[in-house]
């Protein structure tokens, strides 16, 4: 009844020259399924997207995307950045934009055709922002502007979806609208991997958690990884204790 | 009006100089938004600075057929050392662009002022000498923007890319060194072109004034490309009968190379008054 896997963590451990900045991360993310990644502040989330994509190399196991290196794979596989990383003056339209996930499919010297305006139109329309396609990207909101960000990775077709942070400063509305465009994703059968600084969200609406801080302190369903004890040795300071009630992460 | 703009233009020497300016316009009005968009000004300063000394031997090697071969080795070799101090991401590249900058530009001062006629070459290094171009020079101008041209349109959708989200082409799978190369060589060849008319140091103006005037006219890509195209062949037509009206009609002399500069320059605060005089009417 399982999905096949999409990627597989096996003893995956990635550094930064002779800098470890994550070790030890093992499990796998099933077509359809959407992974979170949670753990505080320089836990290494981001590091962890960055191997995914092959931007930086894996120093010891080894990390097999859709059956591939992750540089082998990057043609299966859409990033999504944090919107605020891009520069809001760039005088590029939300078409413009959503039409680059289509590129590496029309090739060099080559301008967009039909088809890709057509698939770059249904993935605008997919995140509920089709009437602002006009529209200069850095006049939208941010929210706004991540949902773009997610059409254009969508307008790729990918097996594989990666999102760093994508709900962070984002309105209720975008939050929705992500997260509903995500799981009609999954269940179209992509992989999903989200880092997240919210837990709860993570909770709701992830099939599987990956926790991290420098190293895994957990990677399986919320209910397994979700636990005070396991949240208690990742966040460390950052968790606030509430008697024998539980436990809150105030912090991030 | 007319007279002003089409009677000069009867002279030889001024049809040739007319034609050069008017290509120089269109190609540093073009390449320019991508120097804009990528903030490389800076960069293309840098080169051409260090095209000067490769301007300098090349003339004294063999004279002023020697100049276009001298500033392209020293324009290709900037591009590639420039590619690779970015790609390295290791140094920090605005101090070490400043040091070669200077330096090559020491160089070439040195060996300028080992001349007799010192201070009128000089001159002609620095600031062009547009009203004395040949027909060689006017099909060097021509191959570069049809080059240009065909960079722009060939690759014009990675290096959008490239310029607003250089990590995702990264994860894209694109080599940003690669295409880095080719916008950086197309910025040297650009100066190359650019040396007789306008000179090593007014080659910025060029590339910048038009590009930054189209922005802030239009927020779409293709209408500021379009913009900065025709600002930059206005620029130059306006500057030439300028200088020429001053320096024949009413005996001030005029550098025509620098008159179009501040032609441009003044169509740029014209736009930039404009809009503060709108934003304040519609407040």
């Amino acid at each position: 009844m399982s999905q096949p896997a999409a990627i597989v963590f096996d003893q995956a451990s990635i550094a930064y020259g002779r800098v470890p900045a994550l070790e030890q991360v093992h499990g796998t993310v099933r077509k359809g399924e959407i992974v979170a990644l949670v753990g505080p502040n320089g836990a290494g989330k981001s590091t962890l997207i960055k191997a995914l994509l092959g931007l930086v190399p894996v120093a010891s196991g080894s990390i097999t995307v859709l059956g591939r290196s992750p540089a082998q794979a990057r043609r299966q596989i859409a990033y999504v950045p944090q919107a605020d990383t891009l520069d809001p003056d760039f005088p590029v339209s939300v078409t413009q934009v959503v039409l680059m996930g289509r590129y590496r499919r029309i090739g060099w010297l080559r301008p967009p055709g039909r088809a890709d305006r057509d698939a770059a139109a249904e993935a605008l329309a997919a995140v509920g922002l089709a009437h602002r396609a006009a529209d200069r990207f850095g006049t939208l909101s941010g929210g706004q502007r991540q949902r773009v960000l997610l059409a254009r990775a969508i307008a790729a077709q990918p097996e594989a979806l990666l999102l760093d942070e994508p709900f962070n400063g984002v309105d209720a509305v975008s939050q929705e609208a992500l997260l509903a465009t995500i799981r009609n994703l999954a269940a179209g059968g992509a992989a999903v991997v989200v880092s997240t600084h919210d837990l709860g969200l993570a909770q709701l609406t992830c099939d599987g958690i990956c926790l991290l801080n420098r190293h895994q302190f957990g990677f399986g369903p919320p209910g397994d990884v979700l636990t005070p004890d396991l949240l208690r040795a990742a966040y460390g300071g950052a968790a606030l204790e509430l008697g024998d009630r539980g436990l809150i992460v105030a912090r991030s | 009006m007319i007279d002003f703009l089409v009677t000069p233009f009867d002279r030889p020497y001024m049809t040739r100089a007319l034609v050069e300016a008017l290509l120089l316009g269109a190609l540093c009005g073009a390449v320019g938004v991508y120097v804009l968009l990528r903030r490389l000004a800076f960069l293309t300063d840098a080169i051409t600075h260090t095209v000067f000394p490769g301007v300098v031997v090349g003339f004294l090697v063999s004279g002023r057929s020697g100049i276009v071969p001298g500033a392209l080795v020293c324009a290709v070799a900037a591009a590639a050392l420039f590619t690779a101090i970015a790609a390295t991401r290791r140094v920090n590249e605005d101090a070490t662009l400043a040091v070669l900058l200077t330096a090559f530009f020491a160089v070439g001062v040195i060996l300028v002022s080992r001349q007799r006629s010192y201070t009128a070459d000089l001159t002609a290094f620095l600031f062009g000498h547009v009203l004395t171009i040949d027909t060689a020079d006017i099909v060097v101008t021509a191959v570069v923007t049809v080059l240009a041209g065909l960079v722009l349109l060939g690759l014009g959708k990675e290096l959008l890319l490239r310029a607003f989200d250089p990590e995702w082409a990264r994860a894209a799978g694109y080599r940003i060194t690669a295409l880095d190369l080719v916008s950086n060589m197309l910025i040297a060849l650009v100066v190359v072109a650019s040396v007789q008319a306008v000179g090593t140091v007014l080659v910025i103006a060029m590339l910048v004034v038009p590009a930054a005037a189209a922005r802030l006219l239009s927020e779409r890509l293709g209408v500021i490309v379009a913009l900065a195209v025709l600002v930059g062949m206005v620029g130059a037509w306006l500057g030439l009968a300028t200088s020429y009206e001053a320096s024949v009609g009413h005996d001030v002399r005029l550098a025509a190379g620098a008159t179009i500069v501040l032609v441009l320059v003044a169509f740029y605060a014209l736009v930039t008054l404009g809009q503060a005089a709108r934003r304040l009417v519609r407040r």
